[in-house]
């Protein structure tokens, strides 16, 4: 393979610099619009109750099962130090805090990238490359608080509040298998959560869940308002969009993380 | 009146429009013919602001709507309605909720009483059977037939046609060609039709202008189009492929 001159190298970074400028810009600019819309709230009624049940109803079993294996799966990686240490009393609050804090939204945040949010970009993408946005436009109808704000408000509360179905799904996956596999009581399993984990751990998960479902929700509708280029371009706008969701998703943990930890 | 004064426009390094201008006079039927590329789409898009362009002016009844902002053009495309090339309808709702979509958005009316108005337009059109059906259940030629019922449920002044008859059955080119006359004739509603139709051209125009690479070539009524002895038109107008113009 014959190597890049340093100007082809340095142009080839350019264009890329340039295109995650102009990926993160056209985000900025769209959270502002919608987040404009919101106050006072302009937007659909009959199409923000379409993907809130779109988003909420059609996720919730896919997030109760992923919950419930993700807890049971704690309880497995932890019940051999468990068992080593004899600290059945610390079970609960090992499965619980992990859950709650971190395994829980990222899980349900990466499920909502890779479902909800590549099924948004894709529907917008389809619209965009056949004019039907255009045609929203031409009908006077601004496809932000038409399209965007309700798509907004189902992927953000949606997102929480099936973080907190996760979180408990998840609690009952790790008790059942704690009880199966160590003889852990139901009672003591819970007893150790009630103990030691705290409302600031719960909140520190639901808050991470909030800002994933805002992150998911602009990435996804920026790339479906992008797309060009027919079948390809929408293929290509999904791919690009559950890769820079996922991507976000781990970086606001970071911050997250090391913010409140 | 629509004026387009002296309209250039480029997509990246390809120049689309050089310079058109063009005058609708009010109730009239105007047609724009032209090769594929030629700019026909390009420049009727001009008029709602779905594209602005690079160099010239807009004027709609005196008042210049060139370059305003997306909320300010919203009143424009209230007046005036556009079929797109590709119908356009949203494929998540019935036929009916699509014709009642923009009845819904911009009339202080029930759901009931938008239903109701949108099941009026889609009988103009003779679609009215199909109303709780989704558009992915029929092919171009009937979608097409509900945009333009579509296009009509906000009473506009305007309606720009992209290509309304193409892909269509005689007989329902025939019903649209009827309905943009009359459109026309009894509500004195002006009309641009972006067309390759012959028959629609030679039955409906009242005008026709004739685009190629992006210039005006003809401007006239459609008589005009058998008589000149321009090479470009008359090679156009018969179908040949030899001559100068490069398809």
């Amino acid at each position: 393979m014959q190597a890049l001159s340093p100007s082809k190298l340095l142009s080839r970074f350019g264009a890329a610099f340039m295109a995650i400028a102009l990926d993160v810009g056209g985000m900025a600019v769209l959270l502002y619009q919608i987040l404009r819309c919101l106050v006072p709230p302009r937007l659909d009624g009959m199409e923000t109750w379409r993907n809130l049940y779109k988003v909420g109803v059609k996720s919730a079993p896919i997030v109760v099962v992923t919950a419930m294996l993700t807890g049971a799966i704690m309880v497995i990686q932890s019940g051999a130090l468990v068992a080593q240490f004899d600290a059945f009393g610390l079970l609960g609050w090992g499965a619980a805090f992990a859950t709650l804090r971190e395994v829980g939204p990222i899980m349900i945040g990466l499920m909502f990238s890779g479902r909800v949010g590549a099924n948004n970009t894709a529907e917008l993408g389809t619209m965009k490359v056949t004019d039907q946005i255009d045609a929203l436009r031409a009908l006077a109808i601004d496809p932000i608080t038409y399209l965007l704000v309700p798509r907004f408000i189902a992927i953000v509360l949606m997102m929480f509040l099936l973080t907190i179905v996760g979180d408990l799904t998840a609690l009952v996956g790790g008790a059942y298998t704690g009880q199966v596999l160590l003889g852990v009581s139901p009672s003591l399993f819970a007893s150790s959560v009630i103990e030691y984990i705290t409302l600031e751990d719960l909140f520190n998960g639901l808050f991470k869940a909030f800002t994933f479902g805002i992150a998911i929700a602009v990435v996804s509708s920026h790339y479906g308002m992008t797309t060009s280029g027919g079948a390809v371009g929408v293929g290509r706008s999904v791919n690009n969009s559950v890769v820079a969701s996922a991507v976000l998703i781990f970086v606001l943990d970071y911050f997250i993380t090391s913010i409140l930890h | 009146m629509i004026e387009f004064i002296d309209i250039h426009k480029a997509f990246g390094s390809k120049q689309v429009l050089r310079g058109v201008s063009l005058e609708v006079k009010k109730g009239e039927i105007m047609f724009i013919i032209g090769s594929s590329g030629a700019g026909k789409s390009v420049l009727v898009k001009h008029l709602v602001g779905l594209i602005r362009p690079d160099a010239g002016r807009v004027i709609l009844d005196g008042v210049e709507v060139t370059n305003l902002t997306e909320e300010e053009y919203y009143p424009i495309r209230k007046r005036c309605a556009m079929v797109f090339q590709n119908s356009t309808l949203f494929d998540s709702m019935t036929l009916l909720d699509n014709v009642a979509l923009p009845i819904r958005k911009h009339f202080k009316l029930s759901l009931a009483e938008a239903r109701s108005e949108a099941k009026a337009k889609l009988a103009l059109v003779n679609m009215e059977q199909h109303a709780e059906r989704y558009p992915a259940d029929f092919g171009d030629g009937m979608r097409k037939k509900v945009a333009i019922a579509r296009a009509l449920t906000l009473n506009p002044d305007f309606v720009i046609f992209d290509e309304p008859t193409t892909g269509i059955d005689p007989i329902s080119a025939n019903i649209v060609d009827r309905l943009i006359r009359d459109l026309s004739d009894r509500l004195g509603v002006t009309s641009i039709v972006v067309s390759h139709d012959l028959r629609s051209i030679f039955g409906v125009a009242d005008r026709v202008a004739m685009l190629y690479k992006g210039q005006l070539v003809l401007d006239g009524p459609p008589s005009l189009y058998r008589e000149t002895d321009n090479a470009i038109v008359q090679q156009f107008i018969n179908g040949r492929p030899q001559g100068p113009m490069e398809v």
